[in-house]
């Protein structure tokens, strides 16, 4: 899994049938120091995140048949929305 | 499997249902990795009570979440265990053809002695992994 910040959310008009409906965040994983990296991360979501959220996102095909459904066209999937982390990271 | 330190800890009510109470970690896998993981940390369920500091197994992908609490548990990466000791030849690791995802000359020490704090921080440990 990877912690990141949520920091938009997706619409597409035109969608693939396993995509439809879903909500999509765009989500840029943390530093383990701080700061953000410049990736970005389409995730499935679940849980009800929204911008500004830290949470923490999981990969595969299994994570995601267990929590938004098999039949969704995405690998990456919210599991969590953080209250408080701590990093003590040199 | 990788190797890595705990760095941190989440707190998390808000979470998929079948994840249930389990403790989430932040580790800094150590920097032989390549490519390197993204933000350079990776979060991972706890089942041996790890923490902050402590240098760890992390099982990555299936057998974590087997490890995690069943099959059902939406994890992709579990701490699998807290190192006492770890004894490798540095050279040997770095030679070509060593291995996957080996790049460069390692050294952990666990001890606390420092006696072999060695070219760790040059691979992006912050600094040797200690005790």
């Amino acid at each position: 899994m990877l912690l990141g910040r949520v920091v938009g959310r997706l619409w597409a008009s035109r969608q693939a049938g396993g995509l439809n409906g879903r909500k999509l965040l765009l989500v840029r994983p943390e530093r383990a120091g701080g700061g953000e990296t410049a990736r970005l991360v389409v995730a499935v979501d679940g849980l009800g995140a929204g911008p500004g959220d830290r949470v923490i996102v999981a990969h595969g095909s299994r994570v995601r048949d267990l929590t938004v459904g098999a039949e969704v066209a995405d690998k990456d999937v919210i599991i969590g929305i953080v209250d408080g982390h701590q990093v003590t990271a040199p | 499997m990788i190797l890595g330190r705990v760095v941190g800890e989440i707190w998390a009510t808000r979470r998929d249902a079948r994840l249930g109470g389990a403790k989430l970690l932040v580790i800094r896998p150590h920097g032989i990795y390549e490519p390197a993981f993204a933000g350079r940390h990776l979060v991972a369920t706890d089942d041996v009570h790890a923490g902050v500091g402590d240098e760890v197994i992390v099982c990555l992908g299936a057998p974590a979440r087997a490890s995690a609490g069943g099959n059902d548990t939406p994890v992709d990466a579990a701490v699998l265990g807290v190192v006492d000791r770890l004894d490798f030849e540095a050279a040997r690791l770095a030679a070509p053809g060593a291995g996957p995802g080996i790049r460069r000359p390692f050294t952990v020490d666990l001890s606390g002695t420092g006696e072999s704090a060695g070219q760790a921080g040059a691979a992006g440990l912050g600094g040797e992994a200690r005790r």
